[in-house]
């Protein structure tokens, strides 16, 4: 069980710190994405090779209300925290989809998963190996609970900053992808590990309080088409071969260059994190259906 | 003690500390002496470069002798952009490597991430005087107004120290530079940078050879990059690379033009019981040194120092612990940047002690011969002129002495990742952040 939460921080700070480096002043540096991908793959492989079960995405002890929105106080160590019982019942998206949850495990829908936030889980005490996609569920769009995709943004999201929006069979549209992905690192927002309770969640997506609110308003940014793989050679960097893998196939663009679209590169390349514009959304893929936590991650991207 | 080298009692006593600040916003970035010692150059953060000359001996000042003051600073790099890839390019030195001197001035080399580039310093203690037909100022005469002749002479003036850009090597890197190297037939030099290596020569500034390229086809299949590069000391056609998998490869350019394939391959196979998420980045190796006399390689990484004999490829023949107690610690320094920090090493004169550095300002000193090690602290506030050194001992666990600092105490911030040892004495320059310590010895 520890394994997994630590595995799961170390995901979360792995991925801030992919994303912090595009950023960063003298473009990527190579080795040291390396080395981060290195880590997220170990901390991956614990993660979904620990069988322990119920781990609990789901909110911080003792939350008593989970309102949308509601700035959760939860502790960071959200994680494993025996979930606050009945609390989570106000979560009526959640609801419908909860018994959906968790025992279909990471082949169904992310949204089960991803709904069932931190109270479903919790509340079920249910195996969740699923929840890794809860804490991926930032703030995700404010769907309705009746289509399934969950995000139950408006009541609060329940992760980090990482939002994914699961589940949804296909490919979503690009906008739900396209949000400026946060660092896990950004301590107001996110507790390192994603803390499930998303913070301050008001409005569309509940971004938490203090972090641009990336669920809202998806930053689309124009797309640069071509120059992607280009004949000259670019700075690439990023081992995306391991996050592919990490990630799930059908994600590609992670900290592609240019915001290509939704192209759906297997490859996937870094091509050249200079050119991409600080915020870019790297991932402008749909959330994968699978409940592969990492994926939601990736979407943050 | 008077033995240059020598790793005695003595040395740990450092009655004279010489100690220059640069400005406050410059962190240094690679220290570096020349060949005799008798320069000692430091490039910084913002892309400057300051130039320490030892004083001469003198007489009246004997306890003066030694001390380093500066001779001469210039900016070597500034931030550039890269506007086709949107890449600003950093002014912050990464290294500094002397040529020898072959004649009355200075050569080094200094480099950013990207361009290298190569810098005379010279003095300048005299002028001409008495041109026909320019005035003093060096405004031109009207040639009617000239009625006699002279022969200009030579009159001394105040020294002064110039630093000229004799070339600059650019364009050939894609990634960032990380090593340069001076061969030994002072004719050539290698630049290294994530995935390749090239080789330059001096003259040349518009084409180099690429000697190692580990980029593979498939970006997507890339597992290690090129963390450090050396030429042997001795043998020109012979060097080593150091990877982010704590591999060291031997190349030999005579083998053939590209020299992927490596003549030696030095590893050492893991210890499965010391394995952790993190395995992979306190294996990566930070620094490679040859010693002095070419027989041994020295490699740094996060938490241990280890020296290889060259004829042996499955593992060293010394390892040393820099700072194991932060091994517990390792998810912090994740989270926190440290466990990316690259630390160097040095040889001293005689390849008889490594020393390296460490966090809170502490930097390590190990003799190899007699298995001593000694850990001392680069602080001010520790550090009066001629004061003796004392050395530093970190508590890991139970009762803590009075002496001792704790692990958790430890100030992560304040880290030594750069030093250097005078190649013939017991000198070493020590970087602080932005604070350059001057050590030495009791002697004389």
């Amino acid at each position: 069980m520890e394994f997994k939460l630590e595995a799961h921080r170390i995901v979360s700070i792995s991925l801030g710190k992919i994303y912090n480096s595009r950023v960063q002043r003298g473009g990527i540096k190579l080795h040291k994405n390396l080395l981060v991908s290195l880590v997220l793959r170990s901390a991956r492989q614990v993660y979904l090779s620990d069988p322990c079960p119920g781990l609990y995405l789901a909110g911080p002890a003792g939350s008593p209300t989970p309102q949308p929105g509601e700035p959760a106080a939860q502790p960071p160590a959200g994680w494993g925290e025996p979930p606050p019982p009945a609390a989570r019942a106000a979560w009526p998206d959640a609801e419908p989809q909860r018994p959906a949850v968790p025992d279909a495990p990471q082949a169904g829908d992310a949204e089960p998963a991803a709904t069932v936030t931190r109270a479903g889980a919790a509340l079920r005490g249910r195996n969740e190996d699923t929840a890794g996609a809860a804490w991926g569920r930032v703030d995700g769009p404010r769907v309705a609970a009746a289509e399934g995709v969950s995000d139950a943004s408006s009541e609060g999201p329940p992760a980090g900053c990482l939002r994914a929006r699961e589940g949804q069979p296909g490919p979503v549209s690009r906008a739900d992808c396209r949000r400026a992905p946060q660092p896990a690192e950004e301590e107001p927002c996110a507790p390192p590990g994603l803390g499930p309770r998303k913070r301050g969640a008001a409005g569309p997506g509940g971004g938490h309080a203090g972090c641009p609110a990336p669920c809202s308003t998806p930053l689309k940014k124009p797309r640069r088409d071509g120059g992607e793989e280009d004949a000259e050679e670019e700075m690439e960097t990023g081992n995306v071969a391991n996050l592919i893998n990490i990630f799930g196939s059908s994600f590609s663009g992670l900290l592609r260059k240019s915001p290509g679209g939704g192209r759906e590169e297997e490859e996937a390349e870094e091509s050249g994190p200079e050119a991409a514009e600080p915020g870019q959304i790297c991932c402008d893929k749909p959330v994968l259906r699978d409940i592969n936590p990492w994926s939601t991650a990736i979407v943050a991207f | 003690m008077g033995q240059a080298g020598a790793f005695t009692t003595s040395f740990l006593e450092f009655p004279r500390v010489s100690f220059y600040s640069v400005l406050p916003a410059d962190i240094i970035s690679t220290v570096e002496f020349n060949h005799t010692g008798e320069l000692l150059a430091t490039g910084d953060k913002g892309g400057r470069v300051v130039i320490f000359q030892r004083e001469q001996e003198s007489k009246n000042q004997v306890h003066r002798r030694g001390e380093y003051n500066v001779y001469s600073t210039f900016q070597s790099h500034e931030p550039e952009f890269d506007y086709l890839k949107s890449l600003e390019i950093e002014e912050k030195i990464n290294k500094i490597r002397w040529l020898p001197q072959q004649n009355a001035a200075y050569f080094l080399l200094s480099t950013n991430d990207k361009t290298v580039k190569l810098w005379k310093v010279s003095e300048r203690d005299k002028r001409p005087e008495g041109y026909n037909l320019k005035d003093e100022e060096g405004r031109l005469r009207d040639p009617a107004t000239i009625t006699t002749l002279r022969v200009p002479v030579l009159r001394p003036m105040d020294l002064m120290v110039e630093a000229t850009p004799r070339r600059v090597f650019a364009n050939a890197h894609t990634y960032h530079i990380n090593s340069i190297s001076v061969n030994s037939d002072y004719e050539t030099y290698m630049s290294a940078d994530d995935l390749r290596i090239n080789l330059w020569n001096f003259e040349i500034t518009n084409q180099s050879f690429n000697i190692v390229d580990i980029k593979p086809a498939n970006m997507e299949e890339l597992t290690e990059v090129i963390t450090a590069a050396e030429f042997h000391p001795h043998h020109c056609n012979t060097f080593v690379y150091s990877s982010s998998k704590g591999t060291i490869r031997l190349c030999d350019m005579r083998a053939s033009a590209l020299c992927d394939r490596h003549t030696k391959f030095f590893e050492e196979p893991e210890d499965p019981s010391n394995r952790s998420f993190f395995s992979e980045i306190i294996s990566s190796i930070s620094d490679v040194k040859f010693s002095h006399s070419g027989r041994y390689i020295m490699t740094r990484d996060y938490l241990t120092v280890k020296v290889w004999d060259l004829n042996m490829e499955n593992r060293p023949i010394e390892t040393y612990q820099v700072h194991d107690y932060l091994r517990s610690k390792l998810c912090s320094l994740y989270e926190n940047d440290c466990i990316f920090d690259k630390f160097e090493c040095v040889w001293n004169g005689s390849d008889s002690v490594i020393m390296t550095g460490s966090y809170n300002n502490f930097f390590r000193m190990f003799d190899r011969n007699t298995k001593r090690d000694v850990t001392l602290e680069a602080s001010r506030e520790n550090s009066k002129p001629r004061a003796i050194l004392k050395p530093r001992k970190v508590c890991v666990g139970g009762k803590r002495r009075k002496d001792e600092i704790s692990v958790d105490s430890l100030d992560f911030s304040k880290k030594i990742l750069h030093t250097a040892w005078h190649p013939s004495e017991n000198i070493i320059a020590v970087a602080a952040t932005n604070n350059l310590y001057i050590f030495q010895d009791k002697v004389n």
